[in-house]
């Protein structure tokens, strides 16, 4: 039995090999997300080792990201350096955000991993970073600098070089006396900028006081383990800190930094999963496909004496060979994808190589997901192979279609209570909670979808057929795909998925930009805009110094700038934490640059503890204009009074402080200016003046209107190239799945293709019929995956609105144009070889053909 | 092609057909070659219904494929008409099964994506052409599947099949209709209607119809009867009936007993 299923396998590699590349497709991108990850992981491990390589014990702040982290003063970090067993300490005076600018054209050299570090004179007492050539800074005026850091700020020693300090949240001009470099002959270990300041100058400027420490690095003597060393430092420690072993101390670090490559991995388990899902389809009609060609094959083993188990076995036994050969293949693509992730990745960021991880658990995950998708893909193809009567070995026997009933039935079960909670959750006005009862309605509305879509295959293909089925070659072809329905839709499933997605994102987004572009445009009277860093810190501890506006209102033809400071770390209302954050700003100004409508009390320029909010967070809160709350700011806990709520429109809304509010927020830094010109001006010129202004700030952008609205729209235009991507991994396996079914169709239909050969139909002719077949199998999946996009789209976009998200429903017609389009090429290409088997067909042998 | 024949050939082509001269047909090569016809040399006339018999492995389909154009030719020339068939590509074949060609095949005759009058309308509608309305009708009523049209080929029984096939055969009106068992598959009542109908259309409307058949019986509808036998023509009829016809057959079966190869 074995035996006859394994032969079999082989006969039929051309069409498995179909499904094995489903599967090698989604097992190759988990088995990607993994390894990279993890090799991602060893390299910086490999890193950070290297950073602590001579160190023992590493003694840092509890909570370093707090606004006051705590510091070691110069008397503690004695006592610790007196601790039996230390050789050797490395004190740290560091901040992040020390960003020089190139010497060559007043560029900052790079928004992040740029480090200050203050240094005492003397050689670094663990040995990682070494003097090149000159000198330790040994005055406030004087940096040195690695050689990296050099390179890229194309700067020499005795050279003057223009830095960023992050607390002063200004530019310094600093002489560089010296050029050092790391232990090994490396100018950097990750491509880091790192400037070294006069030690007391750098407590001066980074903690505000000298004598300060934000930690320490020790050194062990012979003979004392690390673990020995850190239990007695801990002994020692003031509150606040704590001490890990260098070993700990790597392992946290690299972790830290690891979540920031996250995003690469979800992506790729993203494709896996979408890829997974579409596979399951294929595999599952490759699998029907491959039971009804063997019937009669199957009703000899059943006439032989062989049990509908062992039928069912066989087939599953062939899904399981097929799945170990998908998966195996799948993992080698993956670690490539990985290999070829990694090479992208360390192009960007030097890092010391540390060789691809395989881990035991990618492997298993691997066959996992291979195996699971192909078994259940394979489990109702294998029952109905077990189903075969065996007298089907002796003559044909007509397994009629079933009826499209029972199906249809179950497929409305699902819809139309679908339907119900999806504009339940679009028209009730049920706040946050909208979005998980769309969520729901949404999934029951697609599983319903696809098991109507065998009902709709038939319709909607003549439909299309009418419009594309011209002459009898193309009539012909309609006639062909709307003939087995159930065929039809389970070729069109991977369409269907990947179409909805991208429907209901492009929807969604669309919606998004086209609100935002005519609140902009119609209502505000803010020409110019200027914006942190979007992967800025939002707590004002970066972005740029509101003092930098007041030569902003210098300039010919600004009319007013306003700066809006932001918190987002540690802010609560009424006892509420607020994950959206709190804004500083003058609000009177606001209210003649933005349109904001009191709907209770007055929104005026506000003074110390007072607040304004809008319509929703009001009602949430339960604040009307008069109450008096406790609002959390940077840690500091004051009364609040309400002074007015607003309605919230998709530009401004938020809980908003005045300007005296800022001595709470963590950092003094505006996160966003507005500027309002008088009226004719031009602000081109205007944005060419505030970006020479705002240079001292780095990641700071100058723009106009239409760059804003860019902006605010480009993490969604993100999200929608993602789906895309997305997208075209379900079309490639579409296609493979049309292919398939074409194939089949033509080998089932030999005659058919024979007889109108014979009654006159050219090679092109049938070359067009088998097309027109393809493309409106993917054209009717696109219709039904756009009809349900765009419609969910729009349910959520309504739901959005009643939060005041946005202000209209847009329909990207450009971009379904354009799926549309990308669904046809792919039906075209599908066909070809089927096409062209078709076409090669001799006419004779064709009819005689059994 | 036909500007290119020398003047005694389109004289005899105008008055046939089609026409077979000198062909062979030859499969394979060495020792597993099979001469399957052996210079055989036919006309089959204008509005004539012959038919082709022999034993099997005579050469008789073969010879009827070749005829018709399904099956090249190993040496030797066919016409259709006053067209050379030999030597046409794939779009000549095409253009000349298009225009010049009816077929009956034995069995699925029909593609069951369509009705019965899709089904007959199929050739035109592959060549762009109009039915002729009067013609179509008169076709139609000769077979008698008036009430059946909208039908689709498996809501049809075998015979009514049968009778579709030959009106799309008919329908186009071609220079000759190639049928090939055509009642191979059916009783001997809806044979006979068949027959009958075949007969009909040689009778009343000229249709020059050339059937290639084992059955003694459908042999005798034709007007003509060539008998192969080995790849050659052996023997032939005019005015057939069953009788004659077995009696042929059976003097083949005793002439070619000793040293047949096939």
């Amino acid at each position: 039995m074995i035996k006859a299923s394994l032969r079999g396998l082989l006969q039929r590699k051309l069409r498995l090999s179909l499904a094995v590349f489903a599967i090698v497709l989604s097992v190759a991108f988990l088995a990607g997300s993994l390894v990279l990850s993890d090799t991602l992981n060893a390299r910086f491990t490999a890193l950070f080792s290297t950073i602590n390589q001579n160190v023992s014990v590493v003694v840092q702040a509890k909570d370093p990201q707090a606004v006051e982290p705590a510091r070691l003063t110069d008397a503690q970090l004695r006592a610790l350096s007196e601790v039996d067993g230390v050789r050797a300490v490395s004190p740290d005076v560091s901040a992040q955000g020390v960003i020089p600018f190139r010497a060559t054209d007043g560029e900052p050299v790079s928004a992040d991993a740029a480090l200050g570090f203050g240094v005492d004179g003397n050689d670094d007492p663990l040995g990682l970073v070494e003097l090149r050539e000159g000198r330790w800074p040994t005055a406030e005026g004087e940096v040195a600098i690695t050689a990296h850091t050099a390179e890229l700020a194309k700067v020499k020693r005795g050279e003057q070089l223009k830095v960023y300090l992050p607390v002063l949240n200004e530019p310094r001009t600093f002489t560089v006396v010296g050029v050092a470099g790391y232990s090994g002959g490396r100018d950097s270990l990750a491509g880091e900028v790192v400037v070294m300041f006069q030690q007391s100058f750098a407590q001066q400027t980074f903690y505000g006081a000298t004598g300060l420490y934000g930690g320490a690095s020790f050194a062990a003597e012979e003979g004392v383990s690390d673990d020995a060393l850190k239990q007695r430092i801990a002994a020692q420690l003031p509150d606040g800190f704590k001490a890990l072993t260098g070993q700990e101390s790597s392992e946290e670090q690299s972790a830290q930094v690891g979540v920031l490559f996250d995003v690469f991995k979800y992506i790729l388990i993203g494709f896996a999963v979408v890829a997974g899902v579409v596979g399951i389809f294929l595999i599952f009609n490759t699998f029907n496909i491959i039971v009804a060609q063997r019937t009669r094959e199957l009703a000899l083993l059943r006439a032989l004496g062989a049990g509908w188990g062992q039928v069912a076995g066989s087939v599953l036994l062939e899904a399981l060979v097929v799945s170990l050969v998908g998966a195996t293949v799948g993992l080698a693509a993956g670690i490539g994808v990985a290999a070829a992730g990694e090479a992208a990745i360390t192009s960007e960021v030097a890092l010391p190589s540390a060789g691809l991880v395989v881990a035991p658990l990618t492997v298993i995950l691997a066959y996992l997901l291979g195996v699971v998708v192909t078994l259940v893909a394979a489990f109702v193809p294998a029952v109905r192979a077990s189903s075969v009567p065996p007298v089907a070995a002796m003559r044909d026997v007509v397994r009629p279609d079933k009826s499209l009933t029972a199906l249809s039935i179950v497929g409305a079960v699902f819809a139309l209570p679908g339907v119900g909670l999806v504009l339940f959750g679009a028209f009730a006005d049920l706040g946050g909670t909208a979005f998980l009862v769309l969520l729901g309605g949404a999934v029951l509305v697609f599983i319903g979808a696809l098991l109507l879509s065998p009902l709709l295959a038939r319709p909607i293909v003549r439909g299309l057929g009418a419009l594309v089925g011209r002459g009898s070659a193309g009539n012909l072809g309609v006639r062909n795909a709307a003939r087995n329905p159930r065929r039809t839709a389970v070729t069109a499933a991977a369409i269907i998925i990947g179409v909805t997605v991208i429907g209901m994102t492009a929807t969604v987004v669309q919606s998004f930009k086209t609100s935002l572009t005519d609140i902009m445009g119609d209502n505000i009277g803010v020409e110019v805009m200027i914006q942190a860093s979007v992967t800025a810190a939002p707590d004002g501890r970066q972005g740029f110094n509101p003092k930098a506006l007041e030569q902003v209102r210098a300039i010919p033809g600004v009319k007013e700038a306003a700066a809006w400071h932001f918190d987002a770390l540690g802010v609560s209302v009424a006892g509420q934490p607020q994950a959206f954050g709190i804004f500083a700003t003058d609000v009177g100004q606001a209210a003649r640059m933005f349109p904001i409508d009191a709907t209770d009390g007055t929104i005026r320029t506000l003074a110390a503890q007072e607040l304004v909010l809008d319509d929703n967070i009001a009602e949430t809160l339960k604040l009307k204009a008069g109450d008096r709350t406790p609002v959390v700011i940077g840690g500091v806990t004051r009364d609040y009074t309400v002074v007015g709520v607003y309605r919230a429109t998709p530009l401004i809304q938020g809980i908003l402080v005045g300007e005296p509010a800022v001595a709470d927020f963590p950092g003094p830094l505006a996160f966003q200016g507005f500027v309002s010109l008088n009226d004719g001006v031009d602000a081109a010129p205007v944005v060419t003046q505030i970006e020479t202004i705002m240079k001292d700030y780095p990641g700071v952008q100058v723009g106009d209107r239409q760059s804003y609205v860019d902006q605010a729209t480009a993490s969604y235009d993100f999200l929608l190239i993602a789906v895309q991507i997305l997208l075209l991994v379900a079309l490639v396996i579409a296609l493979l799945g049309i292919l398939n079914t074409l194939v089949l169709s033509i080998v089932e239909r030999t005659r058919e293709l024979g007889l109108v050969r014979a009654v006159g139909l050219s090679r092109g002719g049938l070359v067009w019929m088998v097309t027109v077949e393809s493309v409106l199998i993917t054209v009717f999946g696109v219709f039904l995956g756009l009809a349900l996009g765009v419609g969910l789209g729009a349910a959520f976009t309504k739901a959005l609105m009643t939060l005041e998200f946005a202000t209209v429903i847009a329909i990207p017609w450009l971009e379904l144009a354009q799926y549309l389009l990308a669904a046809v090429v792919a039906g075209v290409l599908a066909a070809v070889i089927p096409a062209r088997m078709a076409a090669r067909l001799n006419v004779l042998d064709a009819i005689s053909y059994e | 092609m036909t500007t290119a024949a020398p003047p005694l050939i389109r004289q005899r082509a105008e008055t046939s057909a089609a026409r077979a001269s000198q062909v062979w047909k030859v499969y394979g090569t060495g020792e597993a070659q099979v001469v399957a016809l052996r210079g055989v040399d036919v006309e089959l006339e204008r509005g004539r219904f012959t038919a082709i018999m022999g034993p099997s492995g005579s050469g008789k389909s073969t010879l009827m494929h070749c005829l018709a154009g399904l099956d090249s030719v190993s040496r030797g020339q066919v016409f259709v008409g006053d067209t050379e068939v030999t030597g046409l590509n794939d779009a000549g074949l095409t253009r000349l099964r298009r225009e010049k060609i009816g077929f009956i095949f034995q069995q699925f005759n029909l593609l069951p994506t369509l009705t019965a009058q899709e089904n007959i309308l199929l050739p035109l509608a592959i060549a762009g052409r109009k039915p002729d309305q009067q013609w179509f009708q008169t076709v139609i009523d000769t077979v008698g599947l008036g009430d059946r049209l909208g039908h689709r080929p498996n809501q049809l029984s075998g015979g009514q099949q049968q009778r579709v096939a030959c009106a799309r055969a008919l329908v186009s009106r071609p220079e000759v209709v190639f049928a090939d068992e055509p009642t191979g598959n059916l009783d001997s009542r809806s044979g006979a209607e068949v027959l009958g109908f075949l007969r009909r259309s040689v009778t009343e409307y000229g249709q020059t119809i050339v059937m290639v058949t084992h059955d003694a019986v459908a042999a005798s509808y034709a007007d003509r009867v060539i008998f192969l036998a080995d790849g050659q023509i052996v023997a032939e009829l005019t005015g057939p009936t069953p009788e004659r016809v077995l009696d042929t057959l059976k003097s083949l079966d005793r002439t070619a007993q000793p040293g047949t190869e096939l």
